[in-house]
């Protein structure tokens, strides 16, 4: 083995090296699995009552957001209330990813302006946490969906692919917005409203099959729409998800991170300034 | 202590492990201490520059070979900490090219990568683990970082008790762990008590050796003359002088006018 040689230039606009980039990142999986996990249990989450919050949160939601369907749609039922509990879950993983990627760079600055290390550790890291509050909620779920008597099947599994998919597009965002926060720093503060209204346009407290004609449209420009039309077909209905609809959330979610990672690579050699 | 780099051996005396030429570095730093989207869009239209240029690097050429220790010295604003971000890959030079030839280690600011609300022990971890060390690697040397740092019990509260002094002896007994080819250090010395001091002074004098590289950026100038055996001098971005540590900073010393007064020499 030769001793390494790093060069160093004057960047113009483009990417590094991606294979050597990729290494490097690799090799700091377990400094991004440590550093995930005590982000995590400085919030509480290694106690039980910080795990319990964790189910409790997204549950109250739902029942929050039951209690509106019924009072101004006037129908409840148990598919309904699955559909919407299940949709708020995945909802929330990327919603999580979102808000806690958006700091990731910006809070990492002592980090970034003393050690070289791929910066896209930390909107990695952000995921990784989004996908840690994930998995418990997923347990929850399928005791939910064993009480109120949803069918069961093997088409259930397609929910695999689709958490895959929904991860894909996790990081995705979560790389793009902790860029974006590098120049814009206020958009941390408009991120609840973005949430928010994404949160109203996704097939979460309707079902996809109920959208007027008129409306048909946000099928197209909501990046989450066939997501979440795709994981409550398979998840709570027990049913093969459109082709169609996975090809379109496949395409969504490796758009954003390809936009994304792009982004990120071409501007992270001049965050250390930036901050 | 034994060393964690299996490819220090490698490296012979006088060969070379630092390349700097011809570097040039400016920021553009902006004027608002957050940039915001508000802020654009009312300046839109008004033409006003949101940003303001500093020259921190000029012109430098710097070699550095293996069994060389190099101090670095110059007034406040001098570049020294811009020098070694550059050499660490941290900030991307603006002009000129600058070649390593090995691992780096920086030790630039004590306690990067901690979490305050995790016990020492775990930052152990953590903090080896951003410094590029492996897991396996922070087991083998656990005792010894705990054992240095003289934290005792301690080790297992959360890092939000201690005290400065505490914190630092930590967080240096990390760094000094990792053993690589180039170790930078930039005034991380002046940590904890006389006693502590003392101790990182000798644990900086143990980590020279024949194959590896240090460069300290350090205002005690009695620490230098004696660890030291290449000086450089950096003044407002350029290099003034390079050569003989006891001359050059004599010529520092004489060019501050202020002598061999103590709080220069006493400064460790």
């Amino acid at each position: 083995m030769s001793a390494p040689l790093q060069v160093y230039e004057p960047f113009r606009a483009g990417l590094p090296p991606l294979r050597k980039y990729w290494r490097s990142l690799w090799s700091r999986r377990t400094f991004i699995a440590e550093y995930s996990r005590s982000e995590l249990r400085e919030q509480h989450f290694d106690s039980i009552f910080g795990q319990l919050w964790l189910i409790l949160n997204p549950l109250l939601l739902s029942g929050v957001y039951f209690l509106l369907i019924v009072i101004i749609g006037g129908s409840g039922g148990a598919l309904r209330y699955g559909h919407l509990t299940a949709s708020l879950f995945l909802f929330y993983l990327i919603s999580n990813s979102l808000s806690g990627g958006v700091k990731s760079v910006t809070a990492g600055q002592r980090l970034i302006l003393n050690t070289a290390f791929p910066r896209m550790m930390l909107p990695i890291s952000a995921t990784v946490i989004a996908f840690f509050k994930f998995i418990p909620t997923l347990f929850v779920f399928l005791i939910m969906r064993t009480v109120l008597g949803l069918p069961f099947g093997w088409e259930m599994l397609w929910a695999i692919p689709i958490i895959l998919i929904a991860l894909v597009f996790a990081l995705g965002v979560a790389i793009l917005i902790s860029t974006i926060n590098v120049y814009f720093r206020d958009i941390a503060s408009f991120l609840p409203y973005l949430i928010r209204t994404l949160l109203y346009l996704s097939p979460i407290l309707y079902e996809a099959s109920a959208l007027k004609p008129e409306l048909r449209i946000l099928q197209h420009i909501n990046p989450l729409f066939a997501l979440l039309d795709s994981w409550s077909t398979a998840i709570v209905h027990a049913q093969t998800p459109e082709l169609a609809s996975m090809l379109a959330a496949s395409g969504w979610a490796l758009g954003v991170l390809l936009v994304g990672t792009y982004f990120f690579l071409s501007r992270e050699r001049e965050f250390a300034v930036r901050l | 202590m034994s060393s964690l780099s299996a490819s220090n051996a490698l490296h012979k005396t006088g060969d070379l492990a630092v390349s700097v030429n011809n570097l040039g570095l400016t920021y553009t730093t902006a004027i608002d201490r957050r940039p915001t989207l508000k802020a654009r869009v009312k300046s839109l239209g008004r033409g006003t520059k949101q940003t303001r240029v500093v020259q921190a690097l000029d012109n430098v050429n710097l070699d550095v070979t293996y069994g060389q220790v190099l101090g670095v010295i110059g007034t406040n604003g001098a570049g020294k900490s811009s020098l070694m971000r550059t050499i660490a890959g941290i900030i991307p030079p603006t002009q000129g090219r600058i070649e390593v030839f090995g691992k780096v280690s920086t030790l630039l600011a004590l306690g990067v990568g901690f979490n305050p609300a995790m016990s020492g022990r775990a930052n152990v971890h953590l903090g080896g683990l951003a410094a590029g060390m492996t897991r396996k690697e922070i087991e083998e040397h656990f005792d010894e970082i705990a054992e240095f740092s003289e934290l005792g019990d301690a080790i297992d509260a959360p890092m939000r008790t201690y005290s400065s002094g505490m914190y630092a002896r930590l967080a240096f007994s990390v760094a000094a762990t990792v053993q690589p080819d180039i170790l930078i250090v930039d005034e991380a010395l002046s940590t904890g008590d006389a006693h502590f001091k003392e101790k990182s002074f000798n644990k900086i004098k143990e980590l020279r050796s024949e194959d590896r590289a240090l460069i300290l950026v350090s205002h005690a100038m009695a620490t230098l003359r004696e660890i030291c055996n290449d000086v450089a001098w950096l003044h407002k971005g350029k290099l003034v002088s390079r050569g003989n540590p006891d001359q050059i900073i004599d010529e520092y010393q004489d060019f501050l006018h202020l002598g061999k007064s103590s709080a220069i020499d006493e400064d460790l």
